[in-house]
């Protein structure tokens, strides 16, 4: 009998466009990982090639356990030891993440600046509230001003924030007191958002820093400054101009392209100007034009993260995740993929010569050759999202034959800010977290996992996202889940509050059905894992579960991380306080002391740690064997009879 | 929310003027779905949420699990 072909996803439609690809002569993600194994020395962190001596390589010796002679060995042509190289590889991939969403986070601030000023047609600031929750955070006077006075200033002292020189990031002030005053004594308070980031890369040249121990200090400044700065700054204004996200039902999976209308995918991460194209794509003049050229409308969906940005706020559709970038062109139904930043192959455009797709560029800091370049113009946004719009919907004549678009939308909500979780919990007059924490302390919820990050071609496609989150919630684990997994999960039908009875365990399920929400919260975009730490602070403050992120009965996970924005969204959730674990490979293995220090003690020093776990039930398996860790921490472990006191026994009380 | 009146015939009577639903459609549409923000209007009941819901920074005198903690 023939030996089955292991499948590389566990999602039915992306299966059918592989094979489709094969059939096309299409080189895919999926082949070129076949073709191309990981460097062995490469990803394990034991090749350093930060100058022209090298790259020296300095690898583990095969087979055997490493002597003190093999150790003296190990050194770059410079003298630097391995623990040293391996350091400075992971604290240079939290810099590559850090300055990602940080930089998504400036380009936020100026465009919101510009708004306020009254220099960006087109936008306007949507939320009024959370403008007001933004300057009481950040100390900007109310009073009788305009919104756009009090936004003037908002923006002005965000985009100081990237260059602070000194002293400590305001954002840092939504933090738990003691976490706060943690970060102090540990001294990695982060100053300015680009200082840390620039520091990182000084520090790892040739011949600067030398101490692992020293480095992975800084890296855990700068990753600090990501997701209590960058990320945190770019969530916090999004909110504002564009609406603080609230329930919303979307639909997902690659069946939302649709055969007879103009298709336009929208790609990456900011949604300065997707939010324009969702205006755009609506307005008759444009519906008429798709028409007039055979089509019956405009289909709008997304991909990546800049998916999760629209849906969370329009309830746009979701095409796939990272993974399934070149799968949405292989239907041969996309006629316009529009892309920005972060996460996007290349080879997108090298697929979409095989069919008639246009890839669009739009950020003057991310072009690929062969793509046509529309450059948003954040002042005149509305100008640039019509050129493009009509570019996919000139297009649509152009479709070879040959239209295939696989599987069935599937249901999803999202929208879960932590604002609309606290209204949720609790109603507009007295919104709280309350109701959480009673459920996590009666055991009804054994704890919260944020489960996260990228898809990666070295294993089967969403198969590790969907099984963790599943033996997660089937625990009666709460998952607060952004970014690719998110996707995965919307895809596998858990976004919905029916997954709750279906899957989830009996005493979560009691809670989803109580409140009407899904098992796993969909929280929004990469940059949005802001949100899950201001959730995670929300629970603290509310009492009742210790006084720190480090207490509480959770933990994080990102089972297909590839991207170096996860090293540091993990970094920054360690040193928040939150044990850890990746999944797929590990960057540090090539020194022991390294991993250990990021293993081991940085739990003594932060309270929380990482780990490594490529088997997601096995690594879902360790985040509840740490959550029930604090629960017994907290004296939670076990059941405890409720006594209704009587009026005899409160004077008894009120006697001693 | 604006109250609905609704005349209905009555017993020896023409028609009577009842008060109609004074409920919010349990399944809102359009723009309205699942929005709730809305529902405070005026900058004073913005604010006056933000020290209730979201007390856990803004209020002056609660502060949960910190409450009985210095500030750092």
């Amino acid at each position: 009998m023939a030996e089955e072909k292991e499948t590389k996803s566990i999602d039915q439609a992306s299966i059918e466009l592989i094979e489709k690809a094969a059939k096309d002569g299409v080189n895919t993600v999926f082949d070129r990982a076949d073709a191309m194994k990981p460097c062995p020395i490469g990803s394990v962190g034991s090749c350093c090639k930060n100058c022209s001596m090298g790259p020296c390589r300095v690898p583990l010796p095969k087979g055997r356990e490493e002597t003190p002679e093999d150790k003296q060995k190990r050194r770059g042509v410079c003298g630097a030891t391995a623990e040293t190289i391996a350091a400075r590889n992971f604290i240079r991939m939290v810099a590559g993440g850090a300055a990602a969403h940080s930089d998504h986070g400036r380009g936020v601030a100026e465009l919101f600046l510009a708004v306020a000023k009254g220099k960006a047609p087109g936008y306007e600031i949507k939320d009024e509230q959370k403008l007001m929750q933004v300057a009481l955070d950040w100390g900007i006077e109310i009073g009788d001003r305009s919104n756009n006075e009090i936004a003037v200033d908002i923006g002005e002292k965000a985009l100081a924030e990237f260059g602070r020189q000194e002293g400590e990031l305001i954002t840092l002030r939504k933090a738990p007191l003691k976490r706060q005053e943690l970060w102090r004594q540990q001294g990695v308070s982060p100053r300015g958002i680009d200082r840390e980031i620039v520091e990182i890369m000084h520090r790892t040249h040739i011949g600067v820093d030398q101490d692992y121990k020293n480095l992975l200090k800084q890296g855990v400044r700068a990753a600090i400054g990501d997701g209590w700065g960058g990320s945190m700054i770019a969530t916090e204004l999004q909110d504002i101009l564009f609406g603080t996200p609230a329930p919303v039902l979307g639909k997902a999976n690659l069946g939302v392209l649709e055969k007879d209308k103009v298709n336009i995918i929208i790609h990456g991460h900011e949604p300065l100007l997707s939010e324009m194209i969702v205006a755009v794509a609506q307005e008759p003049e444009m519906i008429e034009l798709a028409k007039s050229k055979g089509a019956k409308g405009i289909n709008l969906s997304g991909m990546c993260c800049t998916a999760n940005e629209i849906l969370m706020r329009h309830g746009v559709a979701i095409a796939g995740n990272f993974l399934q970038q070149e799968l949405a062109i292989v239907t041969g139904a996309v006629d316009a993929m529009v892309v920005d930043v972060q996460c996007i192959m290349q080879s997108i455009q090298t697929v979409a010569e095989c069919y008639h797709t246009k890839i669009i560029t739009t950020s003057p800091k991310a072009k690929i050759p062969g793509a046509v370049h529309i450059e948003f113009d954040e002042h005149d946004a509305l100008k640039s999202a019509r050129e493009i719009v009509k570019t996919a919907i000139e297009n649509f004549p152009n479709r070879k034959g040959g239209v295939y678009i696989p599987g069935e939308p599937v249901n999803q909500i999202a929208g879960f800010s932590h604002e609309t979780i606290n209204y949720l919990l609790g109603g507009l007059f007295r919104a709280s977290y309350r109701p959480l924490n009673d459920n996590i302390i009666n055991g009804r919820i054994r704890g919260v996992a944020g489960v996260v990050g990228c898809n990666n071609a070295r294993v089967k496609h969403n198969e590790g996202h969907v099984n963790m989150v599943k033996e997660l919630i089937k625990n009666d684990v709460l998952v607060l889940t952004t970014g690719c997994n998110a996707i995965a999960c919307a895809e596998a039908g858990l976004l919905v509050p029916e997954a709750a009875r279906e899957f989830a365990g009996k005493g979560l399920a009691e809670v989803c059905e109580t409140v009407g929400i899904p098992p796993v919260l969909h929280l929004g975009s990469c940059v949005d894992n802001s949100r899950i730490l201001i959730a995670a602070t929300a629970v603290v403050k509310d009492g009742g579960l210790g006084d720190d992120i480090s207490e509480l009965p959770v933990a994080g996970a990102a089972p297909e991380w590839m991207s170096e924005k996860a090293i540091s969204i993990g970094q920054y959730f360690v040193a928040s306080g939150v044990y850890t674990v990746f999944g797929v490979t590990w960057p540090t293995t090539g020194s022991k002391e390294v991993t250990d220090f990021l293993f081991k003690e940085m739990e003594e020093m932060y309270g929380g740690m990482w780990d490594f776990e490529p088997d997601p039930i096995r690594a879902a398996h360790l985040m509840i064997a740490h959550i029930d860790k604090k629960r017994k921490a907290l004296g939670i472990d076990k059941a405890r009879e409720r006594v209704l006191y009587d009026m005899e026994m409160r004077r008894e009380l009120d006697a001693v | 929310m604006e109250y609905k009146i609704e005349k209905k015939p009555a017993p020896g009577r023409d028609e009577v003027e009842v008060l109609g639903d004074t409920f919010e459609e349990g399944t809102p549409e359009g723009e309205e779905l699942g929005k709730w923000r809305q529902k405070l209007d005026s900058r004073e009941d913005k604010l006056r949420y933000l020290q209730s819901g979201e007390r856990y920074w803004f209020s002056e005198e609660w502060f949960g699990s910190e409450k009985r903690k210095t500030p750092a």
